[in-house]
């Protein structure tokens, strides 16, 4: 029982810094960012270059590679999708366009076989009668920390009101003086750090190899269609349903069955509440 | 006029696909245009849905695998004759259109987009995980041939493909495929003109659907494998990059297209790893210089005269 309740808080964390990202930038911009898995799976292969390649400390490695991955998010909002953000198909094919070329890059440079990841905490914890890895303690906070400052960081400082004013009206936004463009490749460049982060932590113990980001990204989608689209609680509670859920069913069923869960969910929630949980017509 | 014309560019290029093969007489180019011709299917039958009414399908991969899986398991699991295959595996991609299309096609909004591609993603991995049944990694094999010799199992999957191909072009210059070009353009305009806008939307992914799977059941006769790859993005997203290379919409552009592509692929063929990099970097360029695709603006321009 204390199992279920621990590593489905750990798979919740990952997956809501993962899903929270790609609802902002939807809410905000109206982008339906594809790449937003090559995104996670660049922030292993960045921490992997940078520490096992490059010899940096850990400490040091992982910030950094979290930041190359927020750069690179801010590039390719400025490069490929403003160009056509006028046409939501021509953003969907250049992004899925973008992460195949990602997947490819990686394929050539690195080859499919898996990477190791090293870890910041290498021992386990006992908490009751449950042994579990420090490194999946430490992601779970370091998400929480990091899911609490985003919150305050959009509803408390001047950049987030302006996030908010964007993703009202950007035009109306615009008039009174707010860089909607600035404003989407630096939303861009964050949901890309939180997708590098989650990537950073949970590398340690998942597997890292070029088709990584495939699956997560299709959990966000599924979480952010529960949660409804552009809402952050509403992917926050999503992520937690589903990170419990397929925790469950994996410790009650087999873990064959989780991969469903995620399939299962969003077709009763276009069934049932197509808006998702928290769904309204405003993004927050 | 444009009708004669486009029937006598059709008979062309159909008569050079039939003709090749022998005057080259070699084996490979038979199998490199096989494959060509079966691609050319897939990237009409996409076409024929996301093209005509805007709804892109990014989960196509499913219905091609659905179609080759269940050739595949006829053939090893049942022994049927390989025939029953073909209509099988039209069945069953067209079972899942239903399944997928139903919760997502009445929606506004990327659902359709995101569904689709959960769906096939998610169905790459029970592949895998359930490799007992399935093959895992390897997939099926020793599936039985239609055809004894490969050249007479090219002329099928030609004669199949036009006679699909055909169908979808006519059914998208008629008025039905007039109401599927209107929805792209306004749906709340064709709900408010008494059209059953999801109706039209869902009949047309389970056409797209039907023959993707016939698509899939070919490829897996020409194979005599399967393997889980087929339900990858990948799949998808080479198809989705024939049809922006054919030009969205026509159909028959897209069957250009994924010939052209193939083809000019296999002048690559010395750089194997390097093919989907290229496929992208292609379609990237296509959306920034080319939006209109290539093919069919150009057999436009040949043939003169307006029209598709």
């Amino acid at each position: 029982m204390l199992e279920i309740l621990l590593y489905g808080a750990v798979t919740s964390a990952i997956y809501a810094l993962l899903a929270v990202g790609f609802t902002l930038i939807f809410g905000v911009a109206r982008i339906l960012n594809l790449a937003h898995g090559s995104f996670y799976a660049l922030g292993a292969y960045a921490t992997y270059v940078l520490s096992s390649t490059l010899h940096l400390p850990l400490a040091l490695a992982a910030p950094l590679a979290v930041l190359c991955v927020a750069g690179f998010g801010v590039l390719l909002e400025r490069v490929l999708v403003r160009p056509l953000r006028g046409s939501q198909i021509g953003v969907l094919m250049i992004t899925l366009a973008a992460s195949l070329v990602v997947e490819q890059v990686l394929l050539i440079t690195f080859g499919s076989e898996y990477r190791n990841v090293p870890s910041f905490i290498d021992g386990k914890v006992a908490i009751g009668h449950v042994d579990i890895g420090g490194q999946r303690l430490l992601t779970l906070g370091v998400a929480v920390v990091a899911l609490g400052a985003l919150l305050l960081l959009i509803h408390r400082t001047r950049f987030g009101a302006a996030i908010l004013a964007v993703s009202q009206d950007p035009e109306a936004a615009q008039y009174l003086g707010i860089p909607a463009d600035r404003v989407f490749a630096q939303v861009m460049g964050l949901s890309a750090g939180l997708a590098a982060l989650a990537a950073v932590l949970a590398a340690p113990f998942l597997t890292v190899q070029p088709g990584m980001g495939l699956l997560p990204m299709v959990k966000a989608f599924a979480i952010v269609i529960v949660g409804g689209l552009g809402s952050i609680p509403g992917s926050i509670l999503g992520a937690l349903l589903l990170g419990y859920s397929e925790t469950i069913v994996a410790y009650l069923v087999s873990t064959s069955w989780t991969e469903l869960v995620s399939l299962v969910a969003v077709l009763f929630t276009l069934v049932l509440r197509p808006a998702g949980l928290f769904g309204k017509r405003a993004a927050f | 006029m444009t009708v004669r014309r486009d029937l006598v560019g059709a008979v062309l290029a159909v008569s050079i696909l039939a003709v090749a093969p022998p005057l080259v007489g070699s084996s490979y180019l038979v199998g490199v245009l096989t494959v060509a011709v079966i691609y050319g299917l897939w990237a009409a039958s996409w076409d024929f849905m996301s093209g005509l009414t805007g709804r892109e399908n990014f989960g196509f991969a499913l219905f091609i695998g659905a179609g080759a899986y269940t050739a595949g398991f006829l053939d090893t699991l049942a022994h049927l004759s390989p025939w029953w295959g073909l209509a099988a595996g039209m069945a069953a991609a067209a079972l899942f259109s239903l399944l997928l299309g139903f919760p997502t096609l009445r929606l506004k909004g990327p659902y359709f987009a995101l569904a689709m591609l959960s769906a096939s993603a998610i169905m790459q991995r029970l592949m895998l995980i359930f490799w007992e049944t399935t093959g895992g990694e390897e997939g099926l094999y020793g599936i039985a041939p239609l055809f004894s010799s490969p050249l007479a199992y090219y002329y099928f999957v030609l004669a199949a493909t036009v006679a699909s191909v055909a169908f979808l072009v006519m059914l998208a210059r008629s008025p039905w495929g007039l109401i599927l070009r209107a929805i792209r353009g306004d749906e709340a305009t064709c709900l408010a003109a008494g059209i059953d806008v999801t109706f039209y939307k869902m009949v047309s992914l389970i056409i797209s659907a039907a023959f993707g799977g016939l698509g899939g059941a070919l490829y897996a006769h020409y194979q005599l494998q399967v393997s889980p790859q087929l339900f990858s993005v990948v799949t998808t997203i080479t198809v989705i990059i024939m049809v922006y290379v054919g030009g969205m919409g026509s159909i028959y552009g897209a069957l250009g297209g994924a010939l052209l592509l193939t083809l000019l692929t296999e002048l690559l063929r010395d750089f194997g790893q390097w093919r989907l990099l290229v496929y992208s970097l292609t379609l990237i360029l296509i959306l920034f210089f080319l939006p209109g695709g290539l093919v069919a603006p150009l057999w436009r321009r040949l043939r003169g005269g307006g029209g598709r």
